[in-house]
């Protein structure tokens, strides 16, 4: 796990270059917590629709959605980073994107906040304090003016 | 090739595909033909038809390699269609393999690749039979006889030419001029007359009369008399006889043909191009003319337009629901009207749903095609004579079925020649016919296509096949002791499973009949097999019309709203707890005094069970496909609907049970039922011994 993670936090340094480009991340809660995925991968966020659930999916796949005609694999994040499992609230979102295999992918979240621009030098290896259990998720640590904020690598998400 | 947009490209392409088909059929009807000593001209005809055309194409695409072959295989098919070298299995074998060389080379123009793919050794063997044309030369083509004359003869007739030649008669052309009132008596005059020199072989009208009330006939007489005696015999005014030349012998290099000279008939004949299809206009160029009728569409699009469908089917749901509204809050005539529109809506969006489906589908014939050239391929390579008999080559279904169904198919081909078809020797002992046969039959039942592969073979050595079960570790001695016949059929589908001992080119690795089975099911069939020892093996394969838009019944198990393929429900009765008994630790009930295996799909889904369940009617909605069944215990029938089945995403793919997913209306989403997937499970779970599931599994 703790090579997944070096790797990915490698992968992002990398990316991000000596020059420290700005990336956009779009910020969500979760439990309490602050998350951010990449703006670039989302294309949408919607109100859940009925969300149909499917038997013996997987764990973290809650069920299918149609978007006008399309149909979308959702995934609760909650389950996905081992957190406490939860009703929707009347705040909670779909974040719809697509997948490198061609699925639409919604991950379920608490609710959303804003879009965080972060530079190389504001985002930080995953901290090993965040434990085994989710570190092949996370990106890196994002402290935008003193908060703190979970990167999570949307590719690895789906993999689940 | 640069300033051909893509689309023309594409169009090229495609049509080039269809024309090497087209070849392709006619080489194996000639193979057939050939095989039951029929020699017939036109399939001959027909093929170097095709290869001009495709020539035509591919010099107007700049296709050279293409051009090549067409051009190389053209002369060969020329001096086949002259008579001038004999129709034989090597031959064949040449032809064929240019079917292959044509494959490769389409697909390295689809991919634009200019790879070295040499031909040589193909352009190599087309030489060669060219090169035997002198040898082997057939008396007919010893004369200038007009192709378009030779096309017209009756078999009588040409009986008749052939066998005066081979008397070493000579033949001469009488052009006579008819006055139109007494043609009946005098030609019957100048036959009787004629009688006493040789026969008249034909006659055909000119259509170069010198007046209206006159016709103009050609004869074509056989004599063993010269052109003298023939003149002072039966010459006249009206009557011209000119001797019908032999051609000149052709020299031994193969490389030059002789000069093309005006025909005895006095009409020149053009480039080898066959009269008839001159007289049609069919010139090279025109060949890309000749398809317009034809447009040519991925079927994507047709996905598309299906969707469309579906969504506008929610829409029509939903007028229905207004209209209802508008009735209930006294609207009467505004309801009506609307009630009317919702109708008209509902039937005309039937019948573009009809049409779009029409579209989607080809004959079987397509991939049947494919399938009559590897037996031919296989059986010469395993040196076992075959028979392949096809039926139902017409048989309609979903173009992306047809995709999927041919390696399926060809495993299956394979199977039979190499495990089922004995050896020729080994055969005759047996007292059947030298050549095997292998039925190729397709015909549609309902909402299914059958497609039945039989072989009159040794049949599955079910011994043989339960003892490597045993080696393999799959099954023990003692479960193996206790299973039916069917269930030890049934073990073919196993991975790794193969009867024959030796791996070989054409199968026996033992990957077979699992893939196959897998790949049937991936499109919502199954398959079934019956064998008998010495006599043969039949498999038959039941698979849906169409996967695009289906018939489905909607059910409530649990809190879940599913939908099943109507094409797999046979029917749906009330569900009488008391029924139920138990055989062999599985529930069933008797159905018309047959015995009906259960599955409550609440509990073999884990659906969370809806509260009132215990108290309310419930149902079993039997499934069936090909020769299986299985009762689905369900809580509620909310009847029949039209569904757009859509694939689940690629996490889920894993998921046993489910087709898909549809929409139901109400932003709702319904999931679909794989039938065959459920009875596959169920049964072989239930059925087989424990260690077959976890094979399965």
């Amino acid at each position: 796990m703790v090579n997944v993670t070096q790797s990915a936090a490698s992968r992002l340094a990398r990316r991000i270059g000596d020059r420290g480009p700005v990336r956009e991340f779009l910020m969500f809660s979760l439990a309490g917590d602050l998350y951010g995925v990449e703006l670039t991968r989302i294309k949408e966020i919607l109100s859940p629709p009925p969300i149909t659930m499917v038997p013996r999916a997987p764990r973290n796949v809650i069920g299918v959605c149609s978007v006008r005609g399309l149909l979308v694999t959702v995934i609760d994040l909650r389950r996905t980073l081992r957190l406490e499992e939860r009703p929707l609230t009347r705040r909670a979102r779909i974040l719809l994107g697509v997948a490198e295999s061609g699925e639409a992918i919604g991950l379920l979240v608490d609710e959303v906040r804003h879009v965080v621009r972060l530079a190389a030098t504001e985002i930080e290896p995953a901290a090993t304090a965040l434990g085994g259990d989710i570190s092949e998720f996370v990106l890196g640590i994002g402290r935008p003016a003193g908060e703190f904020l979970i990167l999570l690598d949307l590719p690895s998400v789906v993999a689940g | 090739m640069a300033e051909l947009s893509d689309k023309a490209r594409e169009e090229f392409l495609s049509e080039a595909q269809e024309i090497i088909e087209t070849f392709s059929r006619n080489l194996l009807s000639l193979d057939a033909s050939l095989k039951a000593g029929i020699s017939d001209p036109s399939l001959i005809n027909e093929a170097f038809r095709a290869v001009h055309t495709l020539k035509g194409l591919a010099g107007l695409f700049g296709a050279v390699r293409l051009g090549a072959l067409s051009h190389r295989l053209e002369d060969v098919l020329d001096d086949l269609r002259l008579g001038r070298v004999d129709l034989g299995q090597n031959v064949l074998d040449v032809l064929f393999g240019a079917i292959d060389a044509y494959t490769r080379i389409l697909k390295a123009e689809k991919s634009e690749s200019d790879e070295e793919l040499d031909l040589d050794v193909l352009f190599a063997e087309l030489e060669r039979i060219g090169a035997g044309a002198t040898v082997k030369e057939s008396p007919v083509a010893d004369y200038e006889l007009e192709p378009g004359l030779l096309a017209v003869l009756t078999e009588y007739e040409e009986h008749r030419l052939r066998a005066n030649i081979d008397l070493q008669m000579r033949l001469y052309r009488l052009r006579v001029q008819f006055d139109l009132n007494t043609i009946d008596k005098v030609l019957e005059e100048m036959k009787e007359r004629a009688k006493r020199h040789g026969e008249i072989i034909t006659y055909l009208p000119t259509g170069e009369a010198t007046s209206a009330d006159m016709i103009e006939l050609d004869l074509l007489m056989a004599s063993r008399d010269d052109l003298a005696t023939l003149i002072g015999s039966l010459g006249s005014d009206n009557v011209v006889i000119e001797e019908i030349p032999r051609r000149p012998r052709r020299s031994a290099d193969p490389g030059t043909l002789p000069p093309r000279r005006p025909t005895a008939m006095g009409r020149q004949e053009s480039e080898g191009l066959p009269r008839d299809l001159e007289r049609a206009g069919f010139e090279p160029t025109a060949s890309l003319r000749s398809l317009t009728q034809t447009v040519r569409v991925d079927i994507r699009k047709l996905d598309h337009l299906m969707n469309i469908v579906g969504e506008l089917a929610i829409v029509r749901s939903a007028f229905g629901r207004v209209a209802e509204k508008l009735r209930g809050e006294g609207h009467r005539k505004l309801a009506a009207e609307l009630q009317r529109l919702h109708r008209n809506f509902d039937r005309r969006l039937g019948e573009m749903q009809d049409g779009i489906l029409e579209v989607r589908m080809v004959p079987l014939g397509q991939v049947f095609d494919r399938l009559a050239r590897v037996v031919r391929q296989i059986s010469r390579e395993v040196g076992k004579e075959i028979r392949l008999v096809i039926t139902g080559a017409e048989t309609e279904i979903d173009k992306l079925i047809v995709e999927e169904l041919s390696d399926p198919l060809m495993h299956m081909i394979r199977n039979a020649i190499d495990h089922g078809i004995e050896a020729g020797q080994r055969r005759v002992e047996v007292g059947k016919p030298l050549a095997g046969t292998i039925a190729l039959n397709a015909f549609q039942k309902g909402n299914h296509v059958m497609i039945e592969i039989e072989d009159d073979g040794r049949g599955i050595d079910l011994t043989g096949l339960t003892e490597k079960a045993i080696t393999l570790g799959t099954l023990t001695r003692s479960e193996a002791e206790e299973m039916s016949r069917d269930e030890m059929l049934a073990l073919i589908f196993l991975p790794g499973l193969s009867t024959r001992e030796s791996a070989d080119d054409v199968s026996g690795r033992g990957v077979g009949m699992d893939i196959v089975k897998t790949n049937i099911s991936k499109l919502g069939g199954v398959i079934d097999v019956h064998s008998e020892s010495g006599i043969g093996t039949k498999m038959t394969i039941t698979l849906p019309i169409t996967l695009a838009i289906v018939s489905a019944l909607l059910i409530q198990a649990g809190k879940h709203t599913l939908a099943i393929p109507l094409s797999s429900v046979s029917e749906a009765i009330a569900f009488d707890e008391a029924a139920v008994r138990q055989v062999d630790g599985r529930e069933v009930i008797t159905l018309r005094g047959q015995t009906l295996p259960l599955c409550r799909l609440d509990r073999l889904m884990g659906l969370e069970v809806a509260p009132d369940v215990l108290v309310r009617r419930r149902f079993v909605v039997v499934a069936a496909l090909g020769q299986r069944r299985l009762g689905l215990v369900v809580d509620f029938l909310y009847g029949q609907e039209d569904i757009v089945i859509k694939p689940l995403g690629k996490s889920l793919s894993g998921v046993r049970g489910f087709a898909g997913a549809t929409e139901l209306g109400d932003q709702r989403v319904g999931l679909v039922l794989d039938a065959a997937g459920l009875i596959e499970e169920v049964l072989a779970g239930a059925d087989a011994p424990r260690s077959l599931e976890r094979a399965n599994g």
